[in-house]
């Protein structure tokens, strides 16, 4: 499962027989095809997205046609699954996700296919409809499944979700489930706890040492969330607190220095990473001028 | 022997007409008939596919012309069309040719003509004719086109003089 094939630079040029440097100016202009970025910062392309391409130009008149078809053919995959979802075939839905997930990275296919779906059939019967509770269902226990095999955390980081929505039937709670599944497949450590619940929160804060928490949903109230948020920061003392599909509700958290993290999960997920990196370097700059100000201390004593 | 490598052997199309090859982009030839052959796409901007149309019609280097199917939309803008018209060709692709281009003269009976003329040259037969167009919402420009096949596959080019 979850298995997708990606290619160089140099290997998605060789296949489309162009330069590495068009490709580049293809992403600039076209936006297509978007690469990745591997642990070391280089552009992954997903060999679907390639091949999609590749068989487009064939038939092109220009290369902004080729890749209107392009995303045409990958369009496809969103169809498949909505009709799915729609027919109650969670088999069939889930074959539409398998396919996805040939041309495409897990995250943009969560994001590209699984997500967009949903909102259709949410936009079509209305999240208060079987037809939703059905499709929320199935695509909330394909996030878990994946959360599941996603692999070990192995950066010393960790991530405290409180989940401010309703069940998982609200609209938000696939977006947060999305949420967590991208953090954990960037290596932290997540656990998502129900802001609704306050007891004994101080004992699972000291377990789990959070570097930063995020507030995601906007069904609870701000009184619930104030006070989960007061809780956690007594027991961990400050951190980076961010909100997720909070602020869009129009809903106020008397929290200071929260951040709004953007609405996407995967762009929310980058967000808070960057949040991470920079406090945690600014803490090692702050620890390496005070080791310089100890050092400066001792050598004037040890002269004196 | 420089001379030799300079010289280009003449391509023809189906009904035994000379064609030339060029970007449907910045409309230069492809530096050789092999590099043509190797790839589709353009190997001095990268960002057009290499096209055929007559030599009376192909565009020269500078000029802009757009390229139109059988449905009337249009698939490619050249960067000069790009520039003359204000239009982006990432916007402009698939959407109808009449959004930017229309007859000149509406009351001139080779206006209603236009349409069907593109769609007939996208079928791949018709010889290069004249016309005048002018940009949608704009009074007062007109330009003169030249229209005829172009392809592969079979399309409209519409080069504007």
């Amino acid at each position: 499962m979850f298995t997708m094939r990606t290619l160089k630079t140099s290997e998605a040029a060789a296949l489309l027989n162009v330069s590495p440097n068009t490709l580049r100016a293809w992403e600039r202009r076209f936006g297509y095809p978007k690469p990745q970025r591997s642990a070391g910062r280089h552009r992954l392309y997903t060999h679907g997205e390639v091949a999609a391409l590749r068989d487009a130009l064939q038939q092109g008149l220009s290369i902004s046609s080729a890749v209107s078809r392009a995303r045409e053919a990958l369009s496809t995959d969103t169809h498949a699954l909505v009709g799915a979802l729609a027919a109650f075939e969670l088999d069939r839905a889930d074959s539409a996700m398998e396919s996805a997930l040939a041309l495409r990275s897990l995250e943009r296919s969560v994001e590209e296919v699984l997500l967009p779906s949903l909102d259709e059939l949410g936009e079509r019967y209305g999240t208060d409809s079987a037809p939703w509770a059905f499709a929320a269902r199935w695509a909330d226990g394909w996030l878990r499944r994946a959360q599941r095999l996603a692999p070990p955390p192995v950066r010393r980081l960790a991530i405290l979700v409180g989940d401010a929505t309703r069940n998982e039937l609200d609209p938000d709670a696939l977006a947060v489930r999305a949420f967590e599944l991208f953090c954990g497949r960037s290596g932290a450590r997540v656990m998502a706890l129900p802001v609704g619940g306050v007891s004994g929160l101080s004992d699972v804060v000291e377990s789990l040492s959070p570097d930063a928490v995020v507030i995601a949903g906007g069904h609870l109230a701000d009184d619930d969330v104030a006070l989960w948020a007061y809780r956690v920061r007594a027991a961990a003392g400050p951190l980076p607190m961010a909100l997720f599909r909070r602020a869009q509700h129009g809903a106020k958290v008397r929290t200071t220095a929260t951040r709004i993290l953007p609405d996407t999960p995967f762009g929310a997920h980058r967000h808070l990473l960057a949040l991470i990196d920079d406090r945690q370097t600014t803490r090692i700059h702050e620890i390496a001028a005070l080791s310089v100000l100890d050092g400066d201390v001792e050598r004037r004593e040890a002269r004196a | 022997m420089r001379r030799l490598r300079a010289l280009r052997p003449v391509e023809l199309d189906e009904r035994g007409l000379e064609v030339v090859s060029f970007c449907g982009h910045c409309a230069m030839q492809p530096e050789s008939v092999r590099q043509a052959q190797r790839s589709r796409v353009c190997g001095h901007c990268g960002l057009g596919l290499v096209l055929q149309a007559t030599v009376d019609l192909a565009p020269s280097r500078g000029e802009p012309f757009l390229v139109v199917d059988a449905t009337l939309s249009v698939c490619a803008v050249s960067a000069a069309a790009e520039e003359l018209l204000g239009i982006d060709e990432t916007h402009a692709v698939n959407k109808h040719i009449a959004d930017f281009l229309v007859p000149a003269d509406a009351n001139a009976p080779s206006a209603e003509n236009l349409l069907a003329l593109l769609v007939e040259v996208a079928g791949g037969c018709g010889e290069p004719r004249m016309t005048v167009v002018r940009p949608r919402q704009e009074f007062g420009v007109r330009f003169r086109a030249r229209i005829g096949p172009c392809g592969p596959p079979h399309a409209a080019l519409l080069v504007l003089t």
